[in-house]
């Protein structure tokens, strides 16, 4: 060493360094990026978790500042309509004959932000209504008697990236509603593709319908026919609130006496009177009505602030009676209900009241999102914007309130995704996955329930099927099986447990399921005789000779079996018509129907269970076996040697001692039935309903998200429900496996001790 | 009698028997399952003898034969694939066997397989060119016809050529030469020949593209989607299942925590794969590959390049699926590395990388291998997460081309899984798709079978070797 140059010591010192800093160096990189991995792999439920929750998020609503409107003579009295574009940034106020318009965003018009204008010099305005739908279509009605039409557009004008709003106000010709001239005190109107409906109540309860219609002539021109019905005579009370129906079919009449009488305008010339409901148990007058989008349901509010949704239903599932029934009732306001405006994008709606309240409802979530509270005086009008993101409110100090609203999700609670619920049209509260069709005005049916029924229905047929053979073969192996035999026959069942599940899909939907459909009762057949012939033969083998069974070494059972079932299979199918007279009545399909009330599909439950059993034969055989064959020997030979036999070894020993074994077996077992999608996708018929037929399918979490996500919008409702039944099979399964190592873990640490 | 009974019961050999048939009977479905695949796989490729029936109404039948069954009502009848979708709308008939009066093969029947409509089954008449007639009877015409089908055709012009053919019932039909695929006449051909046209149809099916909706041509573009998914994820799969492993084993202090860790991470790989399927949509595609469309892509927007499926997001997603597999196994590996080993590294100098990357890995690489062989087998026969990340029935252009930047990780592809799904349960032809799906479930299940055969075998191994040794 004292001979060695500093060089070369230096040389080594820098080597030494260099090694050092890649251990180092390597250590730091294996350790972050093994925490990385692990921590990316367990961050997968997470980004699923993040998915989830803006389902469950209430919604967010932010205040813009108040804006006062400018002063005008008689306002107080005179009635109010408020209205809003659809990227809200102009907000309209009618008052009486004056309209402004107010900028929200103060981006659209230059200062003051404020236009008034003029709308008639008819006379003065006694009545304000709008036409439900997208479109701003008003309706004044003055004290002359007579109806104005005034329609409202908004031009949007580009100039680079900067959108600019222009409003274009049309007012249309006066129609004479009263003929009297009296004053009109209520009003309603709606706009159709073919005419127009008005229905008003001037001055002394006089009530009024005019319909116009427009024929078209072949030659293109058209006609106008205008019919007026005075409907006085139908109504008693007070008329305090009117509406029609989007498609101006049907007219609501809400009264003081706290009943709403329908009429039915499909020929406007002749309305009919089509039933009175009374919405309010109290005789509470009705203060404010609305149909929900779709047409099909009501909601109404009353005089002291309660609000529910009446729908058309069936009185039973069997009769034709359809009555309006209150299917959804929301907490009531403190005041009385001045307005309810819908939403044009789903069954939300908000209400005010003259407390200076606003709500926002969703009807068949039968859930209240919001209530704010302005603290600018009693509501008199408020208007849900066109894309159901924003409220405006006129209140009694003449000031217009705004609020900006987050809600994406309104229609999915726990209890919708999971408990019955009331849908439009249906006769009682029921569990249906619908998620789409071809109709616009179609609310999505999202319940998971029919879908978990599904995944269970399909775990339990294919457990039926997998865990007796998996088992009788896993102890067979274990116990009785030649080692020699044994070794090989491993691989083979490992190989059985990789065979893509597409492959058993395919094979079970498009061979097995016709195949079963034919033989059915063959097949039911076999589950009798099978047992049947292997006691039998095992009978027949004991009662040989010894000289003969002595030939047939221990072990070797299974082998001789196999002839034995090929042949019963094979007699079987031969034999099917005469079984199928036998079991059932030629055809069966037509016996299961009469006897049993079953349809017969052709992929049913059972196509699935088979397939699915066989795709999870393999992993309960190869766990149990393990357990069953981890058993100690020193105990085994102990029982064998106080002269128990091979099977009370079994029974009273290995069975008892590896149950833990098995159960954790079963547990993953059941873990890859829950999640297996292909076999499912492929072997049912995917469609989702509740019933534990045998023989009809049904549609599992797994295979709805590989049917449904393609289709689904990136961050819709759907696409965030189907992340949260993916998150469901994820908890699912990793709780079932979880468990199950635990079990196993615990059993080796059990077994070591001998 | 009663003690004979007693004594039955307790040795419980009829429990014995039941157990041995519950395990014959699950060994006789695997191999049923795998002798359906086998027989209807590889019968595929045989071009059997085209039969012509003469029936009692005096028509006549040209076809293959495909069955024979007993109908429901008990009538014996056998199912002809008849071809000539264009003339009949159906490949296949059944036809009752009282109804036949006589069968024969005549040597003159041809199969014409074309580009559209599936087979024609029949007879070949004249050849022409234009109007004028080139050669007649099917041996000439044979014989002329191979160099005019390598010819690059020449559609609509004047003088293409063109097939004069007659279906069984003699009703004629010209059919152009460019629709043409080829021309047999299997009634003529020997044992050999046949075994030559079968390994003809088996190479044209492994390298070429599909027709006719998937439901005939070759499967090419859906094995090359295959393993071309597989081994992206491989490349991604390896360096993080190693180094996870190597961390859980090598590095972390074991404990409760590394305990609970290797239980998930375990616990992984029983997590239903349409799971990873949603995540890698979310995660991937809209997350990942919407970040990077708005940041490098915003010129092609609205229309995605990576906010959409692609092979690259299909690989990501396989790779989470099954790094526990590689973890798993590499820990096994790593675990059977025997002590003395690492301790006379360390004893001669060694530090502890060296030690790992000169002592440790390689001892262990017969277990990463497995562990990878054994990932690529479940990731070629998944399929479930693949339909939401990417894959597609038709996919226009393979991953790689010779189009600058060669592999483009954005684009859709084909994979034999999915060929199955899509072909025997979306096409609309069902009937006529069957043995397409077939012949691909064979081509996966050997891919499969295969890569988990290597895998279990390398494992036995390195079991062996190491069995003596670990202290």
């Amino acid at each position: 060493m004292s001979n060695a140059s500093p060089t070369a010591a230096d040389r080594l010192l820098d080597r030494h360094r260099l090694r050092t800093f890649t251990d180092r160096f390597t250590r730091a990189i294996i350790i972050g990026g093994g925490v990385a991995i692990i921590l990316a792999i367990l961050g997968m439920c997470a980004f699923l978790v993040k998915e989830v929750l803006p389902l469950f998020q209430s919604p967010d609503a932010v205040q813009t500042q108040p804006i006062a409107l400018s002063p005008v003579s008689g306002a107080t009295s005179s009635p109010v309509m408020v209205g809003l574009d659809e990227h809200q940034e102009l907000a309209y106020v009618v008052r009486g004959e004056s309209l402004e318009f107010i900028s929200i965003s103060n981006k659209s018009l230059p200062q003051p932000n404020s236009q008034q204008q003029a709308l008639t010099a008819a006379g003065s305005v006694t009545a304000v209504a709008r036409a439900l739908g997208k479109d701003h279509r008003l309706a004044l009605g003055t004290d002359s008697g007579q109806v104005i039409p005034v329609s409202i557009e908004f031009v949007q004008e580009f100039s680079g990236e900067t959108r600019s709003i222009t409003p274009s106000v049309t007012t249309g010709e006066p129609v004479v509603v009263d003929p009297a001239r009296r004053p009109i005190r209520r009003l309603a109107y709606q706009t159709t593709e073919s005419g127009t409906r008005i229905a008003a109540v001037s001055e002394d309860q006089h009530f009024w319908l005019v319909g116009s219609r427009r024929v078209s002539r072949p030659d293109g021109t058209a006609d106008t026919s205008v019919a007026q019905t005075e409907l006085t005579a139908h109504i008693s009370g007070q008329i305090t609130a009117l509406t029609f129906d989007s498609r101006g079919d049907t007219l609501f009449v809400g009264t003081d006496e706290g009943t709403v009488r329908q009429f039915d305008l499909r020929d406007p010339a002749q309305p009919v009177p089509a039933g009175t409901s009374l919405a309010f148990e109290k005789g509470e007058a009705v203060t404010a009505l609305a149909p929900l989008i779709g047409d099909r349901a009501i909601a109404v509010g009353s005089a002291t602030g309660q609000v529910a949704v009446w729908m058309p239903v069936r009185e039973s599932a069997d009769s034709n009676v359809i009555r309006m029934k209150a299917v959804h009732r929301f907490s009531p306001h403190a005041g009385a209900v001045t307005g309810i405006t819908i939403s044009q994008r789903d069954k939300g709606f908000i209400t005010a009241d003259a407390a200076g309240e606003i709500r926002l409802h969703h009807s068949t979530s039968e859930q209240t999102l919001l209530q704010l509270h302005p603290q600018q005086g009693p509501i008199r009008n408020v208007y849900f914007a066109p894309k159901a993101d924003g409220i405006v409110g006129v209140t009694d100090t003449d000031r217009v309130i705004h609020y900006q609203i987050q809600n994406p999700h309104p229609e999915i609670t726990w209890r919708t995704l999971f408990f019955p619920v009331w849908y439009e049209g249906y006769s009682e509260p029921d569990l249906v996955w619908q998620s789409s069709s071809g109709s616009d005005d179609f609310e999505p049916k999202l319940s998971l329930t029919p879908l978990i029924f599904g995944t269970l229905k399909g775990t339990v047929f294919a457990l039926l099927l997998a865990v007796p053979f998996a088992l009788l073969a896993a102890i067979y192996t274990a116990m009785f099986m030649h080692p020699s035999l044994r070794a090989k026959l491993k691989p083979t069942i490992e190989i059985m447990a990789a065979l893509p599940t597409v492959v058993l899909g395919f094979l079970a939907g498009l061979w097995f399921a016709p195949v079963l459909e034919r033989n059915f009762p063959a097949i039911a057949a076999m589950a009798i005789v099978l047992p049947l012939t292997i006691v039998v033969s095992a009978l027949l083998f004991l009662v040989l000779p010894n000289s003969v069974r002595r030939r047939i070494r221990p072990g070797a059972e299974a082998l001789l079996m196999v002839p034995v079932i090929i042949g019963v299979i094979w007699g079987c199918i031969e034999a099917n018509s005469w079984w199928e007279s036998i079991l059932f009545d030629t055809p069966y399909k037509a016996w299961l129907e009469a006897h049993l009330g079953l349809r017969y599909d052709q992929r049913n439950a059972l196509v699935v269970g088979a397939a699915m059993g066989f795709a999870i034969i393999p992993i309960i055989y190869s766990i149990s076996e393990e357990a069953l064959s981890n058993v100690p020997k020193n105990l085994i030979a102990g029982s064998l040697a106080l002269g128990a036999t091979r099977w009370q070894t079994l029974a009273h020993l290995v069975l008892i001692s590896a149950s833990p074994g098995i159960f954790s077996a079963l547990m993953i077992g059941l873990g890859r039935a829950v999640g297996e999608t292909m076999i499912v996708l492929m072997a049912t018929g995917n469609t989702p309903i509740m019933d534990w037929s045998a023989f009809n399918g049904f549609r599992t979490l797994s295979a709805n998200i590989a049917v449904e996500i393609p289709e689904a919008p990136h961050g819709g409702t759907l696409y965030r429900t189907l992340f949260l039944a993916g998150l469901l099979l994820f908890l699912v399964t990793f709780v079932i496996n979880t468990g199950a190592e635990l079990i196993r873990q615990r059993l080796r640490a059990k077994y070591s001790q001998f | 009698m009663r003690a004979w009974l007693k004594q039955f019961w307790a040795t419980g050999d009829l429990f014995v028997w039941g157990c041995g048939a519950g395990l014959s009977l699950s060994l006789l479905m695997i191999g049923g399952l795998l002798f359906l695949i086998l027989i209807n796989g590889f019968g595929y490729f045989w071009p059997s003898d085209l039969i012509e029936l003469t029936l009692k109404d005096g028509k006549h039948v040209i076809g293959q034969l495909a069955g024979e069954e007993v109908s429901p009502k008990g009538v014996p009848r056998i199912r002809v694939k008849v071809g000539n979708r264009d003339l009949y709308g159906l490949d296949y008939r059944w036809i009752n066997t009282d109804q036949i009066v006589e069968r024969s093969r005549p040597a003159n029947l041809i199969i014409l397989e074309r580009r559209e409509w599936g087979n024609f089954y029949g007879r070949v008449s004249a050849l022409h060119k234009g109007d004028e007639v080139v050669t007649e009877g099917a041996a000439s015409i044979q014989q002329a016809l191979p160099p005019l089908l390598r010819q690059a055709a020449v559609p609509d012009s004047a003088d293409a050529y063109s097939l004069l053919v007659a279906d069984a019932n003699g009703k004629e039909k010209s059919i152009p030469l460019e629709q043409v695929l080829r021309l047999l006449t299997p009634n003529d051909l020997s044992v050999l020949g046949k075994a030559w046209v079968y390994i003809g149809n088996v190479w044209a099916v492994l390298t070429t593209e599909p027709r006719e909706a998937n439901t005939e041509g070759g499967i090419f573009p859906a094995i090359f989607g295959t393993v071309m998914m597989v081994l992206i994820m491989t490349v991604i799969v390896m360096p993080f299942g190693v180094i996870g492993a190597l961390y859980l084993r090598e590095y972390a202090r074991q404990g409760v925590i590394v305990r609970l860790v290797r239980i998930a991470v375990n616990n992984l790989a029983g997590v239903p794969s349409i799971v990873f399927g949603v995540f890698g949509l979310g995660f991937f595609v809209y997350g990942v590959g919407g970040t990077i469309d708005a940041l490098w892509f915003s010129d092609r927007l609205p229309n995605p390049t990576f906010g959409t499926g692609g092979i690259l997001w299909a690989s990501l997603t396989l790779a989470l699926l099954t790094v526990p597999v590689v973890i798993v196994s590499t820990e096994e590996g790593l675990a059977a590395v025997p002590r003395e080993y690492r301790e006379g590294s360390i004893g001669l100098g060694a530090t502890k990388w060296e030690t790992i990357w000169q002592v440790v890995l390689p001892a262990a690489l017969p277990g990463i291998l497995t562990g990878l062989i054994l990932a690529m087998a479940r990731a070629a026969g998944e399929v479930a997460p693949l339909m939401l990340t990417g894959v597609v029935k038709l996919a226009p252009a393979l991953p790689i081309d010779g189009a600058w930047p060669f592999l483009h990780l954005d684009r859709k592809f084909m994979h034999l899984g999915f060929h199955i799904y899509d072909v025997g349960f979306q096409s609309p032809n069902v009937e006529a798709a069957k043995p397409m799906v077939y012949v691909t479930t064979l081509v996966l299940i050997l891919v499969v079978v295969a890569l988990n055969l290597a895998g279990i075998v390398l494992r036995n191994r390195v079991r062996k070797k190491y069995a003596g040794s670990a202290v």
